[in-house]
């Protein structure tokens, strides 16, 4: 991944123009070299900048508090393990990892059927190109609204005396109001599913578009099956798209620790709230600690869904 | 008076402030023209709960004082923070007294001179010498007194009897207790111990606020004969451990609807239905009877759980902010935020200032238990009693005098967190 | 055109649907938003009127709604700036296959990942630690910025792998230094993908919560305040200001469609401007 990840897109990209002569120009101006690397540093630098006081900085401070001392009101420099021993040592943490890992994985797959039967249909189905993107723009505004908003106009929705419960009572499906629709695993997941679906759409709609349709037109031709063209022209295809969405959903997911708080009234727990329940109550090496082992578990996850996919080339 | 240089004007005021109460002073005297303009543009930045960071009382002191007061409204955790680890994001800190036994150590705050607060004699036994009246018993817990007064200035451990120097000023306090739907419930409520009782599965709620749901839960576990408390506000490991595992139990026994950290999350789970018995606090209960919906603040057999929040200084302050803040402080004192507060549920430090700004139905209704002559509004208008109406628990005395602990921070507070951050998360 | 198939109405359908659980939600928040005055969070309506969209507009009992709503516009506008301008120059930059790019763009790949409380969580530390103030145009923007530049770094290499280099190749070959060929081709004909990137950047920034909860500091963004309404509000004002929120979402989002949609009719009226200047 690393030797494709810093080559220029333009060179692999299925949807780009032959950039016919770059290779050989690249090695005729080698003297150019050190000046393209300098030029280059130069224009990074801001990026380059900004990361290291706001993402680099934050992360070495994180794994450092991660061994110092809390009273109750404050922090004090230490080189201490308490808080990993304290950390593995709670059988709480495993459950809330096991939890953590099971709302990544449901969500996943609600999203990535749900989004890509979507960005099917979008992609497929659709004929018109001004339908296709009028569709898609449907499907992204309700994206640019308060994410807490969103969250929170489920609950109407959902209480005991909630819509769903009333309607389901007016219809005699049920007689007695539907204890799990709110403050449960159930409406964590849906509002995660709520949430994060786009993220899965977007980038499978925009490989699917990507895919020339004369491939199709050949393995129908050719007497494939609709569902055979599926599986093996179209899914191989999008699986790019795929994993960009997979890499969204599932960090979205593990980092979150609003909405589990809201739509599990407090109930339920993942290791976002681990640690936002520790910045409440100031314990702040606490909340390093697991933060560290939270991120190690995120980077870990993503470097395993990088093989998959070189992300600069997809996009 | 006029005469008088910038720098001295603020004393002159402040005498007189002293010697003619707050809010006479306040809207009867006309201040001179170069002392107005310098107040005009002080900026106090108070943070606190929303309990009693209000608009309304900013509002009034830009129009009685002339200074700007700048509130910013947060939930108990976040108040905690803020007071302990950023010092220079606030002028004025409305916190609680539990709060000021974790934040007073950090130096983030300085003591105030009892002899600058006009009202200081009529501040109720409770914040003074920790007695409600001469015979009155000091409940378990982190009792106001304690940790209301220092040695000096500069003092940083909490002196035991009344010293001149205050920690906080304390503004509002109250009784809390269970609250409840009668309609829903539908039979009498007496114990803490019903918050468990699986009749009441998925329908009930606690708060997530470590410091204070440790008390409910401890209020309930005695209540339930399981745990025998040395002192309920400064429990062993043992102790912290036997209650977490009751409530781990109950909670994985699905015996809670939700947990709420603010107490408007507990008036939309009370009013929605979610919930129908909690732990609750007083102006929750009247948000939700001004909807029309039946709620009761529940007198229980074991006596309340209690609470007292003050406004502290910021370290940092000085010169004419200072000034300002004790001006502030002598007017809160003044009775117009007491009577404010007063109706809606909570008490004043002062009572007797607050009678002044409150009808007499009001103030039979909410301090003397008496049955409400006519219709109780709230200050924002919605009627929450009708003529004939008496308060739940009834009079200040018999609230205040069936305190059964105070709000605490315990020596194992740091171990009870982590328990308490478990059991949610459990 | 062929008969549509069996399965072009499943998956309508399914559209359908997909786009009715999207809206759901909104179009009850919006519903409830016109609640009558003694109306609270939940069905029933009691009463249908424009109370609390006017309530909106008057003191809250706690809080700054509209203050927060300004330091939010403001804050989306500076990352804004700040994302397409930087997202630019590392995009050039990234073309350079220069020394060391992967560490940045690994970098980067780490700021989208990373969980959101974590940059909070750090940051606030080193605020805290060095002694600096919390504001939310310091710490708060450089926290944002985390989060929309990635972005708008990713972007930018959708748009150079779209690029075709032999416009540049041109102008180079006809004298135009590596600035003017910049100015006057690269940035002309990346124009209307900056608007996306711009589109991203203030959007992000203006609904970004997690980031911003610990270095904000003394004064609230709106989704901040928004946090702080849903546990200090009771009544359905709060779906008043979601409502609002959400037109005024549609509103910038039409701006930006109609600053494409003009761009573009410019552009197919003059032809492509590139190289005008050289």
């Amino acid at each position: 991944m690393a030797p494709q990840g810093v080559r220029p897109g333009g060179v692999l990209s299925p949807g780009a123009p032959p950039a016919q002569t770059d290779g050989k120009k690249q090695k005729g101006r080698a003297h150019m070299s050190t000046n393209r690397h300098v030029l280059g540093w130069l224009q990074a630098a801001p990026l380059a900048a900004i990361l290291l006081a706001f993402l680099i900085a934050p992360i070495v401070m994180i794994v450092i508090v991660s061994f110092w001392g809390a009273t109750e009101f404050s922090i004090y420099p230490a080189f201490q393990f308490d808080n990993y021993e304290f950390l593995f040592g709670s059988p709480v943490t495993y459950r809330v990892f096991l939890a953590t890992f099971k709302y990544a994985l449901i969500t996943w797959a609600l999203t990535l059927v749900i989004g890509f039967t979507v960005a099917y249909f979008l992609a497929f189905h659709v004929r018109s190109l001004t339908m296709q993107v009028a569709l898609f723009l449907i499907c992204t505004i309700p994206f640019w609204t308060s994410n807490i908003i969103r969250m929170i106009s489920w609950i109407p929705f959902l209480g005991r005396n909630g819509i769903a419960n009333q309607t389901l009572i007016s219809w005699g499906v049920i007689d007695e109001p539907l204890e799990w629709l709110l403050y449960s695993d159930f409406s964590v997941l849906l509002a995660f599913v709520h949430l994060y679906t786009l993220f899965m759409v977007v980038p499978i709609f925009n490989t699917m578009m990507r895919i020339d349709k004369s491939l199709l037109e050949a393995a129908r031709d050719a007497g494939a099956s609709g569902f055979q063209t599926l599986v093996h022209i179209i899914i191989p295809l999008t699986k790019p798209g795929i994993m960009i969405g997979t890499i969204f959903v599932v960090t979205l997911v593990m980092g979150d620790f609003i909405t589990v708080r809201f739509m599990s009234g407090s109930q339920r727990a993942n290791v976002g709230r681990l640690i936002s329940n520790d910045i409440g109550l100031l314990q702040y090496p606490s909340a390093a600690a697991t933060a560290v082992v939270l991120l190690c578990t995120v980077l870990i996850v993503i470097a395993i869904l990088l093989r998959f996919v070189n992300i600069r080339k997809e996009l | 008076m006029t005469k008088l240089a910038k720098p001295k004007a603020g004393y002159t005021r402040r005498a007189l402030l002293r010697t003619g109460g707050a809010a006479l002073a306040a809207s009867a005297l006309p201040a001179p023209m170069l002392w107005a303009q310098d107040t005009k543009d002080i900026v106090l930045r108070q943070f606190g709960t929303g309990v009693s960071n209000l608009n309304d009382v900013a509002n009034k002191v830009k129009e009685d004082l002339g200074f700007t007061l700048e509130m910013t409204a947060l939930d108990s955790d976040s108040v905690t923070q803020r007071a302990a680890t950023q010092p220079d994001s606030f002028d004025i800190a409305d916190i609680e007294y539990w709060i000021c036994k974790k934040v007073w150590p950090t130096g983030n705050l300085q003591a105030m001179d009892t002899s600058r607060i006009a009202n200081y004699d009529k501040i109720v036994g409770i914040f003074r010498d920790g007695k409600l009246t001469p015979e009155s018993e000091i409940a378990q817990g982190t009792a106001p007194h304690t940790v209301g007064f220092v040695d000096g200035p500069g003092g940083t451990t909490f002196a035991d009897s009344e010293t001149g120097w205050m920690t906080l000023i304390p503004t509002i306090y109250n009784a809390d207790t269970l609250g409840i739907r009668p309609d829903l419930i539908g039979r009498p409520i007496r114990n803490w111990s019903e918050l468990l009782n699986p009749e009441f599965q998925g329908k009930a709620s606690i708060l997530d606020i470590s410091s204070i749901g440790i008390m409910d839960m401890a209020m309930v576990c005695e209540s339930m004969g399981e745990i025998t408390y040395g002192d309920k506000g400064n429990m062993t490991r043992e102790e912290i451990d036997q209650t977490m595992a009751i409530f781990t139990e109950a909670k994985r026994n699905g015996q809670f609807r939700a947990f709420w950290k603010t107490f408007d999350e507990s008036v939309n789970l009370m009013a929605s239905g979610e919930v129908v018995i909690q732990s609750m606090w007083s102006p929750a209960i009247t948000a939700v009877k001004s909807r029309g919906i039946p709620c009761v603040y529940q007198p229980l057999e074991e006596g309340y759980r209690s609470w007292g929040g003050g406004i502290g200084l910021s370290n940092s302050l000085s010169g004419m902010e200072l000034d300002a803040a004790y001006d502030y402080i002598n007017w809160y004192l003044s009775g117009w935020v007491g009577g404010y507060l007063m109706r809606q549920g909570y008490y004043s430090a002062v009572p007797e200032t607050s009678k002044a700004f409150m009808s007499e139905n009001e103030w039979g209704y909410w301090f003397e238990g008496k049955e409400a002559t006519d219709v109780i509004t709230s200050p924002g208008g919605d009627a929450l009693a009708q003529a004939g109406d008496v308060r739940d628990g009834g009079s200040f005395y018999d609230r205040m005098g069936a305190v059964a602990c105070w709000n605490a921070v315990m020596d194992e507070n740091q171990y009870m967190v982590r328990k308490w951050n478990e059991f949610i998360a459990a | 055109m062929d008969r549509r198939p069996r399965s072009f109405y499943v998956l309508a359908a399914f559209f359908g649907l997909f786009v009715l659980f999207l809206y759901g939600p909104i179009l009850t928040i919006g519903i409830l938003s016109f609640q009558g005055p003694q109306g609270g969070l939940t069905f029933p309506m009691n009463g249908v009127s424009l109370y609390w969209f006017r309530d909106l507009f008057e003191e809250q009992a706690v809080g700054d709604i509209w203050g927060a709503f300004r330091r939010s516009f403001a804050l989306g506008l500076i990352v804004m700036v700040i994302t397409v301008v930087v997202s630019v120059m590392a995009g050039l930059a990234f073309r350079k296959r220069f020394a060391g790019s992967a560490i940045l763009f690994y970098a980067a790949i780490t700021s989208l990942v990373i969980p959101s409380i974590l940059v909070s969580l750090g940051v606030g530390l080193i605020f805290n630690q060095l002694g600096l103030k919390v504001h939310w145009a310091s710490s708060g923007l450089g926290s944002q910025l985390t989060w929309t530049l990635p972005f708008g770094l990713l972007i930018m290499f959708a748009v150079f792998n779209r690029f075709d280099k032999s416009y540049e190749e041109a102008a180079r070959d006809q004298g135009a230094t590596s600035w003017q060929t910049i100015r006057y081709v690269v940035l002309p004909i990346i124009a209307p993908s900056l608007i996306g990137v711009a589109l991203f950047g203030f959007t992000l920034s203006y609904d970004e919560f997690a980031r911003t909860l610990l270095t904000a500091g003394s004064y609230n963004t709106l989704p901040l305040e928004i946090f702080g309404m849903t546990t200090n509000v009771t009544t359905p004002v709060i779906y008043a200001l979601g409502t609002l929120t959400t037109l005024f979402s549609f509103a910038i989002i039409a701006v930006f469609l109609l600053a494409v949609w003009i761009m573009g009719k410019r552009r197919a009226r003059l032809g492509s401007d590139a190289g005008q200047g050289v």
